[in-house]
C-alpha cells in the first residue's frame, strides 16, 4: 500500500456483503465485494441483471431497503473535510484504523489513513454523506423526478439543503447548473415540469440535481439504459467533461460493454453478487481473464461483425440464497472443471493492476497447485 | 396552462349531456311512472265534484298537454329555476322557497361531514402509511376498516341513544358540554354570526356529521394509507433520499403531495354518497333537511316536489363532478397536458 | 409435489383439453373414484333439499305458465325425502312436561338440541367445502395435464393471506346462515313470523304444574322486548314458554335469530342479483370499450357519468315507492325491484374498475392479431379479454356486495325496500331504535353488528383476492378508489 492519502482511492469498498431477508428465503445479493475508485477516475461496474450492481451502489450510502441490510464489510470514504466534520460530531466514535475490527468507531483517524466507514455509520451520519459527498443518478429519469414540482423547484431544494442558499441565489445557481449540463434556455426550463422534458433532458436534469450537492463521488446506476443511442453518447460525453472539470470520482454501473469502453478507466465485472474481475479497461478488452468477462466481450455485436450467430452464454444468472462455497459461474462456464464445484475462487493477480477470481489462475502454475492457492488462508484474511 | 384550461372546459361541456340524461330520467319516472301524480295528491276521484277538482289540478300541472310539450316546459322551467310547488307535503308552497328553508341544514350537515372526514381520515391514513406494518398501523387500519363497514343509520341510532343518556353511560352529560343543544333536532342557523350561535349550530350537527362522514372517513383513511405506501416506494422519493433530502421533508413535500392526488376522486366521490345518505342521518337525528324532505315527499306521493328535488340533487352532483375535475387540474400538472 | 403421469407430447394433441385428463383418470382411477364416492355420499345426504328446491321452482314455473293447473304431489314428495339438514333430524321444538323434555332430540333441552343442529349444519358445510378442496388438490396432482398454472400461485397466496382468510371465514359463515336459514332458526318463519296465530305450541306452566297449549301469536305477545326488565327477552335466554332465543326477541315478541337468519337469505339473494346484474353490464361495456376504443369508449364514459350523477339511494327510494303496488314491486316482497334498480345504477363503478384491466389487455398485440385474421369480436372478447378481467371482477364484485347489503338494509330501515312481514336486517334495526340504551339493546345492536361484520368480511375477501391475483398491488393500487364499500348507504 502506498502512503499519502492523495494516492488512496476516495472510496474503497472491502468485503461488502448485503443480503435480503424475506419470508421465503435469504437472498445474498452481494458477497465479499471489493471496489475502489480514485478522484478523476471512472470505475465501471458491469454485469447482467441480477448480478448485484444496483445493490452495491445502494449499499454505499445505506440506501438498501428493508428487508435488506449490509451484513459485512467496510466502505471506506476518504474525503478529509468530511472525516473531520464527522469526527467532531461523533467524538466518541473515532478510533485508529488498526482497531477497526473490534471497536465501535466508524471514523478512523490515523497517521497514514483517515476515513469514514459508511457500513458502520449511523443513519444520521449517512444522511449528511448522501448528496454532499456521494450523489446518485438512477436509471429511469422520468420516474426519478417528482412529477408535481417543477424541475427548478427540485434542483433548488437540493441547493438549499446542501449549500444553504437563499431563494434567489438558489435560482441563479440552478440556472448555472442546467447550463452546465447542456440544457438550452435554462432559465425558462426551470419553471417547467419533468414531463415537459425529453428523456435525454430529464437525465441531464438529474445530473444537474446530483451536481447541485457538489459531491466528491458520483454514482450512476445505468443512467443511459432508457435512452436513445445518440442521446446516450451525449450524456456520456457530458459526464466525462463534468468529471474533468470537478475532479469527480465516477462510479458507472451498466450492463453495456460498449458504454464501458467509452467511459470507464477501470472496470469491475460482477456476476451473481460477486466481483469476478478487476481490470483497467484496455486490459479487459484486450485480454479479459475471467471466462465470464470473455463471454461478455464475445457477445458484443461490434466484436463479431461477420458472425452469423452472436455467441451467447448459456443459462441464467442464479439467485444466490446462500454464501458462496464454490464458483457460481461454473454451471455456465465453458472452461469449468471438477474443482470448480468445490472450491470458492479468490482474486489473484493476473496482470498489471488486474485480478480475477477463477481457479484457472494463477495460470503459470499447474492446475492443482493453482487450485490450492485459492483455499489456503492468507495473511490478509479478514472475517 | 391554456391546454389545461381547454381540457377543463371540455369536461365542463361533457356535463351537459349528463345533466340532460338525469333530468330526463326524472321526468320519465314522474310522468310515466305507475303512480298518477294527481291521484297521489287528491286520491282517486269518486264523485263528480272530485272529478272536476281532479281535472282542474290536472290542468294546473300541465298534464293534459302533449308529452313533448310537457317535456319542453319541464326543461324550460328548470333552466329558469321555476320548480313548481309542493302539493302534498306543504301545499301551495313554492319548491324554491321550500329548498331555501330546508337546504341550508343539509348543506351545513354535509359541509361538516366532509370536513371531519377529510381532517380525520386523511391524516390518519397518512400516519398509518408512514408507519406501515407496525402496531399502530394495524390498529389504525382495523379501526378504519370496521368504521367504514358500519351502516350509518345504525351508527346514528346508537349515537343518538348514547348521547341522550350520556350521563348514565359515559359519566358526563353531552348536553351540558359546551352550548346547550338537544341531541336531535335541526340546527339553528340564524345566529351563525355570533360565536355562541356558531358553536351551538356546530355542536348540534356534530354527531350527525360524524355519522354521515364515517364511511368517507374510513375510505379516505384506507386510500390515504395505500397512496402513501405507493408513493413512498416511487423512484423520485428514493432519488431525493439518495441525494440527502432529510426524511421529514421527503415525507411532507414529496410523499404527501403526490399521495393527495388519488385522494381527490375519493373526496369528491364521497360527496355523492353524502347527498344520498343524508336521508338516513337526517331522519334519525331529526334534522329536517333536503334529504328528509325528499323522503317525506316520496312516501306522501308529492310527485311534483319529488321531481324538482331530484333535479336539484342531480345538478349538485354534476357540480361536484366539475369541482373534482377542477381540483385535479390544479393539483396534478400532468392532467390535460398535450404536447 | 411430484406428478406421476408419464410425459407425453401435448403439443401435437389436437383433441380438446379434457382428453389428457380423461386419459389420466383411466390410468389412475383410484384417487378419482375415492373422491367421487365421498362426494356422492355428501350429495346424497342433502339430496332431499336439492330435490325440494327443484320441485318448488318447477311447480312455480309450471303454475305461472299454466294457471289453474292441478297441484301435483311433487313438492310434498320431495319434502318427504330425508335430508341431513332438515329440522326434524335434530329437532328443538318440544316442551317440558314437569321433569323432562318431550319431543326434542334425545330429550335434550331446546338450547342444546339447537346448538347441535347448528353444529351439524356447519359441519356438513365445512365437509362439503373441504372435500371440494381435496378434489381440487387431487385433480391438480394426478390428473391435470399442466404441472403448474398461474391459478396455483393465486391459490397459494390466498392460503397465506390472513386478512383474506378472515374474509373467507366470515363470508362462509354468512353464506351457510343464508342458505340453511330455515334449518338454522330456532323456529320457522312461517310459525313465528308470518302466521303465528295459525300454529300452536305446548309449554309447561309452572303454576298449574301441567302442560298447556297456546297459539304462537298469543305467546309472542307475552315475550315482547320493550326495554324494561319485566318486558324483555334478552339474548341467549329462554322465554316463559320454554322457547330458546339465541338473540332475544323483537318488540313484537318474535324470535330475533330466526328473523335475522331469514333476513340473511333475503339480503344475500337480492345483493347477488343486484351485483350480478351490474357485473354483466359492467363487463360487457368494459370489454366493448376496450375492444373498440375511440367513440364507443367515449359514449360509455358519458353514459356512466350520467348514471353516476343520479343519486342512487334517492332513486331507489322513489322508484320503490312508485312501483310498490305493481306486479314487479310484489316479487319477493319488493326485492326483485330493488335488485334491478340497484344493479342498473351500480354498474358505472364496476365498469370503471374493470376498464383499466380491460384496456390493458385490449392493447396487447394478440388482440390486434386476432382482429387482423378476422376473428369475430365477440369471440375475441370472450376468449382473450374476459379471463383477464374475471379476477378483478371477483375483487370489486365481492366488495360491491357489501354496499348492496347496506343499501337494502338502509331502505328497510326507513320502511321502504322489503315490505313486511318479510324479514330484513334493516327493519330489525328500525324496530329497536328507541331501545338502544335500555335492556332491549339487542334488537338494534345485533343486526347492526352483523351487517358490519358481513360487510367487513366481503371487503376482506375482496382484498385477499386482489392481493392474490396481483401481488404488486400489495402496496396499494390507486384504482381501488372507493372500492371497498362503506356504510354510507
Amino acid at each position: 500500500m502506498t502512503c499519502g492519502s492523495s494516492d488512496r482511492p476516495v472510496l474503497s469498498v472491502e468485503g461488502l456483503s448485503t443480503a435480503y431477508f424475506t419470508d421465503k428465503e435469504t437472498v445474498h445479493a452481494i458477497s465479499d465485494v471489493d471496489l475502489s475508485v480514485r478522484r478523476g477516475e471512472t470505475l465501471g461496474i458491469v454485469g447482467e441483471s441480477g448480478s448485484g450492481k444496483s445493490v452495491t451502489a445502494r449499499s454505499l450510502t445505506g440506501m438498501v431497503k428493508s428487508p435488506g441490510r449490509i451484513l459485512d464489510g467496510q466502505i471506506k470514504y476518504r474525503h478529509p473535510e468530511t472525516v473531520t466534520a464527522l469526527a467532531e460530531r461523533y467524538p466518541d466514535r473515532v478510533g485508529p484504523p488498526s482497531e477497526h475490527a473490534e471497536s465501535d468507531a466508524f471514523v478512523f483517524d490515523g497517521p497514514t489513513d483517515r476515513y469514514v466507514d459508511l457500513a458502520a455509520a449511523p443513519e444520521a451520519a449517512l444522511r449528511s454523506v448522501r448528496g454532499d459527498d456521494i450523489a446518485m443518478v438512477f436509471q429511469d429519469p422520468l420516474a426519478s423526478l417528482n412529477p408535481v414540482y417543477t424541475v427548478g423547484n427540485q434542483i433548488e431544494e437540493l441547493l438549499t439543503i446542501h449549500r444553504g442558499l437563499g431563494d434567489s441565489a438558489a435560482t441563479e445557481r440552478a440556472v448555472d447548473l442546467l447550463d452546465a449540463v447542456g440544457i438550452p434556455d435554462p432559465a425558462r426550463r426551470l419553471g417547467e415540469y419533468p414531463h415537459q422534458f425529453s428523456g435525454g433532458m430529464q437525465q441531464r436534469a438529474l445530473i444537474a440535481m446530483a451536481l447541485a450537492c457538489d459531491p466528491e463521488v458520483l454514482v450512476c446506476d445505468e443512467p443511459t439504459t432508457a435512452l436513445d443511442v445518440t442521446i446516450q453518447a451525449q450524456i456520456l460525453e457530458l459526464l466525462d467533461d463534468l468529471q474533468a472539470e470537478r475532479d469527480l470520482a465516477l462510479l458507472f454501473i451498466t450492463h453495456d460493454m460498449g458504454v464501458i469502453a467509452e467511459i470507464a478507466d477501470r472496470v469491475s465485472v460482477m456476476y451473481a453478487g460477486e466481483v469476478v474481475e478487476h481490470a483497467p479497461v484496455e486490459a479487459l478488452f484486450a485480454e479479459a481473464a475471467h471466462p465470464y468477462s470473455r463471454g461478455l466481450l464475445a457477445s458484443i455485436p461490434s466484436q463479431n461483425p461477420d458472425a452469423q450467430h452472436l455467441p451467447t452464454i448459456e443459462g441464467d444468472v442464479p439467485t444466490p440464497t446462500s454464501e458462496p462455497t464454490r464458483c457460481r459461474f461454473a454451471p455456465r462456464c465453458p472452461e469449468a472443471f471438477d474443482a470448480c464445484r468445490d472450491v470458492h475462487p479468490r482474486h489473484v493477480d493476473v496482470g498489471d493492476d488486474q485480478t480475477a477470481s477463477c481457479l484457472l489462475y494463477p495460470d503459470e502454475q499447474r492446475r492443482e497447485r493453482a487450485v490450492r492457492t485459492h483455499s489456503e488462508p492468507t495473511s490478509e484474511d479478514h472475517q | 396552462m391554456t391546454s389545461r384550461l381547454r381540457y377543463f372546459f371540455r369536461r365542463l361541456g361533457l356535463s351537459i349531456p349528463v345533466l340532460l340524461f338525469g333530468t330526463t330520467v326524472t321526468f320519465v319516472a314522474i310522468r310515466f311512472g305507475p303512480v298518477d301524480p294527481v291521484a297521489a295528491i287528491l286520491g282517486d276521484p269518486t264523485n263528480a265534484a272530485a272529478t272536476e277538482e281532479y281535472e282542474r289540478i290536472r290542468g294546473q300541472l300541465g298534464l293534459d298537454e302533449p308529452l313533448w310539450q310537457q317535456y319542453v316546459e319541464f326543461l324550460g322551467g328548470l333552466v329558469t329555476l321555476d320548480l313548481g310547488q309542493s302539493w302534498v307535503v306543504a301545499p301551495n308552497t313554492g319548491t324554491v322557497s321550500l329548498i331555501a328553508t330546508y337546504a341550508p341544514r343539509t348543506i351545513w350537515l354535509g359541509f361538516w361531514a366532509v370536513l371531519i372526514a377529510i381532517f380525520v381520515g386523511v391524516p390518519l391514513g397518512f400516519f398509518a402509511g408512514t408507519r406501515a406494518n407496525t402496531g399502530s398501523d394495524y390498529v389504525a387500519s382495523i379501526l378504519g376498516i370496521v368504521w367504514r363497514a358500519m351502516p350509518n343509520f345504525w351508527l346514528a341510532v346508537i349515537l343518538v341513544s348514547v348521547l341522550s343518556q350520556s350521563d348514565a353511560l359515559l359519566g358526563f352529560s353531552w348536553q351540558q358540554l359546551g352550548p346547550d343543544v338537544t341531541v336531535t333536532g335541526a340546527p339553528d342557523l340564524t345566529e351563525l354570526g355570533s360565536p355562541s350561535g356558531f358553536l351551538a349550530a356546530v355542536k348540534q350537527v356534530l354527531p350527525a356529521a360524524v355519522v354521515l362522514g364515517s364511511a368517507s372517513m374510513g375510505n379516505e383513511m384506507r386510500i390515504g394509507r395505500t397512496a402513501v405506501l405507493e408513493t413512498i416506494s416511487e423512484k423520485y422519493v428514493e432519488t431525493a433520499r439518495a441525494n440527502g433530502v432529510p426524511n421529514h421533508r421527503v415525507v411532507w413535500k414529496h410523499v404527501f403531495r403526490n399521495a393527495l392526488i388519488p385522494l381527490v376522486p375519493i373526496i369528491t366521490g364521497e360527496a355523492f354518497v353524502l347527498l344520498g345518505g343524508s336521508v338516513l342521518v337526517e331522519t334519525v337525528f331529526g334534522i329536517h333537511g333536503m334529504g328528509w324532505l325528499f323522503y317525506r315527499a316520496s312516501i306522501q306521493g308529492d310527485l311534483p316536489l319529488v321531481g324538482s328535488l331530484m333535479v336539484v340533487f342531480i345538478v349538485l352532483i354534476v357540480a361536484v363532478n366539475i369541482l373534482q375535475d377542477l381540483l385535479y387540474v390544479l393539483i396534478d400538472p400532468r392532467i390535460g397536458y398535450t404536447d | 409435489m411430484h406428478s406421476n403421469h408419464p410425459t407425453h407430447d401435448d403439443s401435437t394433441d389436437t383433441t380438446g383439453p379434457a382428453e389428457p385428463a380423461l386419459r389420466q383418470i383411466r390410468e389412475h382411477p383410484r384417487p378419482a373414484l375415492v373422491w367421487a364416492g365421498v362426494a356422492t355420499v355428501l350429495f346424497a345426504l342433502e339430496f332431499g333439499a336439492v330435490a325440494s328446491l327443484f320441485a318448488e321452482l318447477g311447480t312455480g314455473v309450471w303454475r305461472a305458465l299454466q294457471p289453474g293447473s292441478r297441484p301435483t304431489g311433487l313438492v310434498e314428495r320431495a319434502n318427504a325425502i330425508p335430508t341431513l339438514t332438515s329440522r326434524d333430524l335434530i329437532t328443538n321444538s318440544g316442551h317440558f312436561d314437569g321433569d323432562r323434555w318431550v319431543g326434542t332430540f334425545a330429550g335434550l333441552e331446546p338450547r342444546t338440541a339447537w346448538v347441535l343442529r347448528v353444529g351439524l349444519v356447519y359441519a356438513y358445510a365445512i365437509a362439503v367445502v373441504g372435500w371440494c378442496w381435496v378434489g381440487y388438490r387431487r385433480y391438480r396432482r394426478h390428473y391435470r395435464p399442466a404441472e403448474w398454472t398461474p391459478l396455483d400461485d393465486v391459490v397459494d397466496r390466498l392460503r397465506r393471506h390472513r386478512w383474506g382468510q378472515f374474509g373467507m371465514l366470515v363470508v362462509f359463515l354468512f353464506l351457510v346462515l343464508a342458505i340453511f336459514a330455515p334449518t338454522l332458526g330456532t323456529t320457522t318463519v312461517d310459525q313465528n313470523i308470518d302466521n303465528p296465530f295459525g300454529h300452536q305450541i305446548e309449554y309447561y306452566d309452572a303454576e298449574t304444574d301441567s302442560v298447556e297449549s297456546i297459539a304462537v301469536g298469543t305467546a309472542n305477545r307475552q315475550t315482547q322486548s320493550r326495554g324494561i326488565p319485566d318486558r324483555n327477552v334478552g339474548p341467549l335466554s329462554y322465554d316463559q314458554y320454554g322457547r330458546y332465543h339465541p338473540f332475544g326477541t323483537l318488540p313484537s315478541g318474535k324470535d330475533l335469530f330466526t328473523f335475522l337468519a331469514a333476513g340473511a337469505r333475503v339480503s344475500l339473494v337480492i345483493s347477488l342479483l343486484a351485483v350480478g346484474l351490474a357485473s354483466v353490464i359492467a363487463v360487457s361495456f368494459a370489454l366493448l370499450s376496450a375492444y373498440y376504443k375511440g367513440l364507443v369508449d367515449l359514449l360509455f364514459v358519458i353514459g356512466s357519468d350520467s348514471v353516476m350523477s343520479l343519486p342512487q339511494l334517492l332513486l331507489l327510494m322513489l322508484l320503490s315507492v312508485l312501483f310498490s303496488d305493481t306486479w314487479i314491486g310484489q316479487l319477493y316482497s319488493g326485492g326483485i325491484l330493488l335488485a334491478l334498480i340497484y344493479g342498473a345504477t351500480s354498474w358505472p363503478f364496476l365498469w370503471r374498475a374493470l376498464r383499466g384491466p380491460a384496456l390493458q389487455v385490449g392493447d396487447e398485440e394478440w388482440i390486434d392479431a386476432a382482429r387482423s385474421y378476422g376473428q369475430r369480436p365477440i369471440t375475441t372478447m370472450r376468449r382473450h379479454m374476459f379471463p383477464y378481467v374475471t379476477g378483478y371482477l371477483l375483487v370489486y364484485g365481492s366488495m360491491s356486495l357489501g354496499g348492496a347489503i347496506i343499501a337494502i338494509a338502509g331502505l328497510s330501515f326507513l320502511g321502504l325496500g322489503i315490505s313486511p312481514p318479510t324479514p330484513e336486517w334493516g327493519r330489525a334495526v328500525d324496530a329497536g331504535q328507541q331501545y338502544v340504551a335500555s335492556h332491549s339493546w339487542h334488537i338494534s345492536l345485533i343486526p347492526g353488528l352483523l351487517i358490519t361484520l358481513v360487510v367487513t368480511g366481503f371487503n376482506a375477501l375482496g382484498d385477499g383476492i386482489r392481493d392474490a391475483i396481483d401481488p404488486q398491488a400489495e402496496s396499494g393500487s390507486t384504482d381501488s378508489q372507493g372500492a371497498a364499500v362503506g356504510g354510507g348507504a
